[in-house]
């Protein structure tokens, strides 16, 4: 079976290919993601739902 | 830090949330559920006992089952993803929808294509591809409310008073720019009348598209937007912000950009390049990480209050729909590992996964969510904490009953087609024996559906009684500071700029999906490069197409797959493994997903004619306890010999080789071979008046399946 799909494997470029952006992008939003300088916006944005009703004054 | 403390420098604005389309979405949503799990319990009735199936065209397991899946996915779940996401969109973003009209165009509009779904599909009219069977101008009526939705959608956006677009948001976004990429390239036809249309695609081609489309339906209408309403309504329920919100921001990019890659999973062992196949199945293992992490994210949410969970059916439904959600995310990658997927594929095993996921997940997790908006539509208090609690036990014990029967029906049956003696042949060389092994499993399943429908109906009642004790008041009024002329925040990180740009986002997101489509959807354009023509593989004949139309009309393909897989005991029970280049010319391809009843890829010239007239006037004449409905009508419907010249005309614009004068001939010759088929069903006592009875084409097309190469001497 695996030399089956070796043998018929004959794009590789295109899964390569796509691996590679994934995993640059990956790596990318996840250092982003983690950076500290990021903290204090990410709780903020956490607090989202809960703050907008209180952050509305109903008449 | 607080919302309240960041200043977004704009003037108060005073506005309103629209709640009313809300309330027009939630009533939807109970109706459109009800409908879809009755057709669902009926259906499970129909595999229990065939007698269930009436009699009557419109009322046939082949017809409803589609109405089924479409009441459930479009319907139901539908109603209730637009339902969740314009209550939340406007609160997050504390802005009034960008316009009433397009709200109402988009409700109204989406109830007329349901209602046209199901004025069709009891009828027949079908494109024949599993979960796109709707036909093409209700196709485009789907686009068109889709481009309302979004116009609606990516408006309020623009007019927001919230910098950040909360995550929520985001799983919306690529909801809505997945979905219509999806739609639009799955569902690629040509007319040949206003109720029949021909895929665009062919084939090995056409089941890469269409696996395309339906994984990720599942992906990008089961799950993402459930997982956009699950980031909103869990904090909300809880009343705390979500465990991680950076866990929420890998999840979401992990998830859009795996989930995509992922289709050809269902179509392990087929003629599939076996590269795309192993792909297809290692991106489907590399689920487990993003689904798990956003299972996680959402249950970790609730530390601190899970003695709510035991009190709060809003907590309580959406802690068990995360729990089903994690289970049948573990189970849908587990499935889809090539060793496994040889023994559950085409089995039963694969509805009780599906069920897991559209009963255990979004079913619960709507409840979750109706339980906390209708108390907020409608001023009022849940009616019963009692009757949520017996609508919770009688779902979940249901649901059960469902995935455990299924379970067993499909290992047992798998098991059973896989048997091999010492000498080399089958144990259970007659399909039937297996089927009437699991019939006990389907008796179970039914009643499972049952208790999963009873226990809709509990919630419907509670709810009705919820909002009738209140009253929908006029939307409040509210204030917000109004974003200055940048919506970016100075000085904010990259991905934070990023969130704050919508369009860019949504393009980003787009790329996401794209690049993982762009894995399938090369192959297949590129699929001649794979395949090679077979001289003996020829087009169907007039009347074989006409058959083949028939056997598309009445769902054939949802019990019958039409594939041999390249495995010993496939090979022993069905004959030569399939070959890409024998489907060709198939506008749509059948290969289906299900075998409850055999494979028909080599069903040609197996049986005599004689034979398949009297299986399809009673299957029970031929096949002793078989489950199969009777096809009465075909006995009674005339062939519609004249819609010949345009099909075929249609056919030859898709590359399909009818000369003209096979066109100009298609009646003609049509007749000449119902003439044999009905001489021949006379000489072995069939009855003359067969000649002119959609019968005759359904046999010349079963008599037809795969005798190509089926019974060449080409080799493999």
């Amino acid at each position: 079976m695996k030399q089956e799909a070796l043998s018929q494997f004959d794009m590789p470029w295109l899964p390569i290919s796509g691996l590679l952006i994934f995993a640059i992008c990956f790596g990318v939003y996840t250092y982003w993601t983690y950076k500290k300088d990021n903290k204090e916006l990410y709780d903020h944005a956490a607090m989202i739902p809960l703050a907008e009703e209180s952050n509305e004054r109903g008449n | 830090m607080s919302t309240q403390s960041m200043s977004q420098g704009g003037k108060l604005e005073s506005f309103s949330y629209d709640d009313e389309i809300v309330r027009f979405f939630v009533i939807a949503t109970l109706i459109w559920g009800a409908v879809a799990m009755l057709l669902g319990v009926t259906i499970a009735f129909q595999l229990a006992d065939w007698h269930v199936n009436l009699g009557l065209p419109w009322t046939t397991f082949g017809r409803l089952r589609p109405l089924h899946t479409n009441a459930a996915i479009f319907a139901f779940c539908g109603n209730a993803i637009f339902a969740g996401i314009y209550y939340s969109h406007q609160r997050l973003l504390k802005a009034r929808l960008f316009n009433d009209v397009l709200s109402r165009v988009h409700f109204w509009g989406w109830q007329l294509i349901i209602i046209s779904a199901a004025l069709t599909l009891p009828f027949g009219i079908t494109t024949g591809k599993e979960y796109a069977e709707l036909e093409w101008p209700i196709d485009i009526a789907i686009t068109l409310i889709w481009v309302v939705f979004a116009v609606n959608f990516f408006g309020t956006i623009i007019r927001r008073r919230e910098r950040h677009i909360y995550v929520a948001i985001w799983f919306y976004i690529a909801t809505i720019i997945t979905v219509a990429v999806l739609h639009i390239i799955n569902s690629l036809e040509i007319p040949v009348s206003l109720g029949k249309s021909y895929s665009l695609y062919a084939g090995v081609q056409d089941a890469l598209v269409q696996w395309w489309y339906g994984h990720n339906a599942v992906a990008f209408f089961l799950t993402t937007p459930f997982l956009g309403l699950m980031y909103y309504f869990v904090p909300k329920a809880a009343n705390r912000p979500v465990y991680s919100y950076r866990l929420s921001i890998i999840h979401f990019w992990s998830l859009v950009f795996i989930y995509i890659w992922a289709g050809p999973h269902h179509l392990l062992y087929t003629t599939l390049p076996e590269w795309a196949q192993t792909l297809g199945m290692a991106f489907s293992v590399a689920l487990w990480a993003p689904s798990w992490g956003g299972m996680i994210n959402g249950l970790l949410t609730l530390r601190g209050v899970w003695d709510k969970v035991r009190t709060d059916p809003v907590l309580r439904f959406m802690a068990m729909a995360l729990t089903f959600y994690g289970m049948s995310t573990f189970e849908g990658p587990l499935l889809s590992i090539k060793s496994v997927n040889a023994i559950a594929h085409f089995t039963d095993w694969i509805p009780g996964h599906v069920h897991s996921g559209t009963i255990g997940w979004n079913y619960l997790i709507v409840s979750g969510i109706l339980y906390y908006l209708v108390p907020k539509l409608w001023n009022s208090k849940i009616h019963s904490l009692k009757l949520a609690n017996v609508q919770f036990w009688t779902a979940t014990i249901g649901l059960v009953l469902y995935i455990i029967s299924m379970w067993v029906a499909g290992i047992t049956q798998s098991l059973m087609w896989r048997a091999i003696d010492e000498s080399g042949k089958l144990v259970y060389p007659n399909f039937i024996e297996t089927v009437v092994k699991i019939v006990p499993m389907y008796w179970v399943r039914a009643v499972g559906g049952t208790l999963v429908f009873i226990s809709f109906l509990v919630m419907i009642y509670n709810l009705y009684k919820t909002a009738k004790a209140g009253v929908a008041s006029p939307d409040p009024v509210f204030q917000a500071e109004a974003l200055n002329d940048s919506s970016l925040e100075h000085n904010a990180s990259s991905h934070r700029k990023l969130e704050g740009w919508p369009m860019i986002f949504a393009v980003l997101s787009l790329v996401a999906i794209l690049v993982g489509s762009a894995i399938e959807i090369i192959p297949a354009v590129l699929s001649n490069k794979y395949i090679v023509k077979m001289d003996v593989v020829k087009p169907y004949t007039p009347l074989e197409l006409l058959g083949r139309d028939i056997y598309i009309r009445e769902g054939c393909y949802l019990c019958h797959s039409q594939t041999v897989r390249p495995m010993s005991h496939e090979v022993l029970r069905y004959g030569k493994a399939s070959e890409a280049a024998e489907f060709v010319y198939d506008h749509p391809f059948q290969w289906g997903s299900k075998r409850t009843g055999p494979d028909l890829a080599r069903v040609g010239a197996k049986y005599s004619n004689m034979w398949h007239y009297r299986h399809m006037y009673n299957p029970r004449e031929v096949t002793q306890g078989s489950i199969m409905p009777r096809y009465t009508w075909l006995f009674d419907n005339k062939t519609d010999y004249q819609s010949l010249p345009k099909k075929m005309s249609v056919m030859k614009t898709l590359g399909v080789p009818y000369s003209q004068a096979d066109i100009d001939d298609s009646i003609k010759n049509a007749e000449a071979q119902a003439l044999g088929i009905k001489n021949n069903l006379v000489e072995t006592g069939g009855p003359a008046e067969a000649l002119d009875k959609e019968i005759i084409p359904l046999i010349a097309y079963l008599q037809r399946i795969g005798v190509d190469y089926g019974k060449s001497e080409v080799q493999p």
